[in-house]
């Protein structure tokens, strides 16, 4: 059953209809990937030089040790807000004849395999070699490695154990939590010092090697922690508790209502963000999308340099914008056919998705406003961007969502989530970035970078003018694409 | 009327519909039957304009469908849970569809007082999701929301499917009493063979995208069904 087992879990990897599709966001992401690992690796193998560095007084090793608890800390935390529940659709093995007890193991064991394991043992195999071996011999800084790994994998199965754990008992998750801010309470004004405590704990251990049994005991108590929650909770509906929403009715908004077929538009659209995971993520997201410029304002270095702050610029004003406008009709997939089938003048609802746009920009540009405490400036600047975004780019997005051809599933999150995203997509990001600063150049070369930003902006506002020609445009290519659209969005 | 003329739709080399000629009069109950692909989502697909064929042509109230947007006002359809806003109430659903239609807060009142007794006390009220409820719920909303701007012409792709009984009977009760008292015209789609010869007077079945028979209902036509389908 097991061999089953596997081979399913590696056919739902290798027939992911993402893998399949998109063959250069894989190669990106894979490239990413390796880069990520590479640089891991790096840090590992100058680990040993990193700490005489930083502190050359004392025993390097000791110190290591001292990381590891903070590390391992970390990782859980880490875990529990990163890794996905592992998913094996049970219902469709629960009614045949198969043990539970291995339908639980197989689901306990797969975390094994998951790609956080792997990413510390970049760092902990040349830290054997570097530090450990130096200090204990090789055969006890196998060991060393040994436990080390186990206590990674009893991360893997305690993260994945108290994930589960939060959907039926929230309170323990949030008395862990509780837990944890006390210690980082505690270490902050120097009443305890976690790196002491994890220095003394795994000396202690690799002083004593029968010691080096407990990482393997505290693995296999999280295993059974793990396996006996899930066994005793192997019904579907128990093991994924479905959010479901409590809508009173009858409050709909009376301004937006006395829109007409505008309003009743962006109430859908307002409860699709609101109501999605996937674009809820999205949503939360924005605060930081406007924090973006405090990580440059505040440093000397990059106030003169006019490419920077244009970027930072329309980040701001229109990176909200850019996933709610890229994705005009992607977003829609799911009911795109009833759309088509209604009488809806569609060149009105392609309008009203651009004052949408629009609309989200003059609030992120209002939002930024308060930068104006690092000069007139940076507001200009800003103000110019916003021009753009909603005079230029805004127009080239919407028209090129015509070329959305994937459907997207809102259920699942947005942050990392690239289902549903295609070649379009990114493409039509290059307009967003690299317009504003090709217009720039000419205009920085020739020693007049101020009115290069003004003309930007003077651009924004001619496309405001020329906004019906734009969005009868858009509609004309949408009718044309229509059928494409639908049919793509209607395969699953 | 509807008027269908050297239709084709060919997917990988493969003919999925090919109908030379049909038509479907005004006030005219109309069933399509086949085994799994036939055609018949693909058929009410280009009826509806959601698929463009690879030749031929749909014309609704003598407007091709492909090139006009009229019909829509007259044509009301559901074919899958694609047609629902699956992230709304099924009132929000309701009033989302009653604003693009112009119809007003009355109309919308008499549409919930005529469909009480369809949605059986279980769509209503709710304070769920359409995501959130069953499928055969799903398919009340859809067929309900395809009739609430009372349109001359409706489409329905398997609409008993996933009903309960009562609400399957009630349906059938309901599309009979349209057609018949406000000459509305259907196109329906089922695998029922008894429940389409009851709701409609014309049965056309479709095999590998043609028309293999074209029957006006009379007391015969289940039996000549029964006999079609338990050869193929």
């Amino acid at each position: 059953m097991i061999k089953w087992f596997l081979s399913f879990q590696w056919k739902t990897a290798v027939r992911s209809p993402m893998w399949n599709k998109n063959l250069v966001l894989n190669l990106v992401i894979g490239f990413f990937l390796l880069l990520f690992g590479f640089y891991i690796l790096i840090l590992g193998l100058f680990m040993e030089k990193i700490l005489t560095e930083v502190f050359p007084e004392s025993n390097i090793y000791d110190k290591f040790n001292g990381l590891l608890l903070y590390y391992f800390l970390a990782d859980l935390m880490f875990r529990f807000m990163a890794q996905s529940l592992p998913k094996l659709t049970i219902e469709s093995f629960l009614h045949l004849p198969i043990r539970k007890n291995q339908i639980v193991h197989f689901m306990v064991g797969r975390t094994v395999f998951d790609i956080f394991n792997f990413i510390p043992l970049l760092v902990l195999i040349p830290v054997t070699f570097t530090i450990v071996t130096p200090q204990l011999g090789s055969s006890l800084a196998v060991l060393w490695l040994i436990a080390s790994f186990f206590l990674v994998l009893a991360n893997s199965f305690l993260a994945t154990f108290l994930k589960r754990l939060m959907g039926s008992k929230p309170l323990i998750i949030a008395g862990i939590g509780i837990l944890f801010v006390i210690l980082i309470v505690l270490e902050k004004f120097e009443i305890i010092s976690l790196s002491v405590i994890s220095s003394k704990l795994f000396g202690y251990m690799l002083a004593h090697p029968y010691m080096l049994g407990f990482p393997a005991l505290w693995m296999i108590i999280c295993y059974i922690l793990h396996f006996r929650f899930l066994k005793m909770h192997l019904y579907p509906e128990e093991m994924q508790k479905k959010k479901s929403y409590e809508i009173e009715a009858g409050n709909e908004n009376r301004y937006l209502k006395a829109l007409g077929l505008t309003g009743s538009i962006i109430i859908v659209e307002w409860k699709l963000y609101t109501r999605n995971k996937r674009t809820k993520t999205i949503l939360y997201m924005t605060p930081i999308f406007l924090l973006y410029g405090l990580m440059f304002y505040p440093k000397p270095e990059y106030i003169n340099q006019y490419g920077f702050l244009m970027f930072v610029g329309v980040f701001m004003t229109g990176g909200m914008m850019l996933n709610y406008a890229n994705y005009a009709f992607g977003y829609e997939s799911g009911y795109f056919d009833g759309l088509l089938t209604k009488n809806i003048d569609f060149k009105q609802y392609i309008a009203v998705k651009y004052y949408i746009s629009v609309l989200i920009c003059v609030i992120c540009f209002i939002l930024t406003i308060p930068y104006l405490y690092f000069g007139v400036k940076i507001l200009l600047i800003n103000a110019a961007m916003f021009l753009y975004n909603i005079g230029v780019l805004s127009f080239v997005l919407l028209f090129f969502a015509t070329y959305n051809k994937k459907k997207i599933d809102l259920s699942r999150g947005g942050a990392f989530n690239y289902q549903g995203i295609g070649a379009m997509n990114w493409l039509a990001v290059l307009p967003a970035f690299l317009l504003p600063v090709l217009i720039f150049i000419p205009f920085k070369l020739s020693g007049q970078p101020n009115w290069g930003i003004a003309f930007i902006g003077i651009l924004g506002i001619i496309g405001l003018f020329f906004s019906r020609i734009f969005i009868g445009m858009i509609t004309k290519n949408f009718f044309s694409r229509k059928y494409i659209m639908a049919s793509s969005f209607r395969e699953p | 009327m509807i008027a269908i003329t050297n239709l084709t739709k060919v997917y990988n080399t493969q003919t999925v519909l090919n109908i030379n000629q049909l038509t479907i009069a005004k006030g005219e109950s109309f069933g399509l039957v086949g085994n799994n692909g036939a055609g018949k989502t693909t058929m009410f697909r280009c009826i509806l304009d959601l698929i463009r064929p690879d030749s031929g042509a749909v014309s609704n109230q003598e407007e091709n469908v492909a090139k006009g947007e009229k019909w829509k006002l007259v044509t009301g359809s559901y074919l899958d849970d694609g047609f629902l806003i699956d992230f709304l109430t099924p009132e929000e659903y309701f009033q989302f569809v009653a604003d693009i239609y112009h119809l007003s807060e009355g109309d919308l009142a008499t549409f919930y007082a005529d469909f009480g007794d369809f949605f059986n006390k279980e769509v209503l009220g709710k304070k769920k999701l359409i995501r959130d409820l069953s499928s055969g719920n799903r398919q009340k909303i859809g067929i309900a929301a395809a009739l609430m701007p009372n349109p001359e012409i409706l489409v329905l792709d398997e609409p008993f499917n996933s009903l309960d009984p009562t609400t399957q009977i009630r349906l059938k009760n309901l599309l009979i009493k349209l057609n018949t008292e406000k000459g509305m015209t259907l196109l329906i789609s089922s695998h029922d063979i008894n429940h389409i010869t009851d709701v409609c007077s014309r049965i056309v079945i479709l095999h590998q995208g043609s028309i293999a028979h074209d029957l006006v209902v009379s007391s015969d036509t289940l039996n000549i069904l029964e006999d079609y389908f338990s050869l193929r």
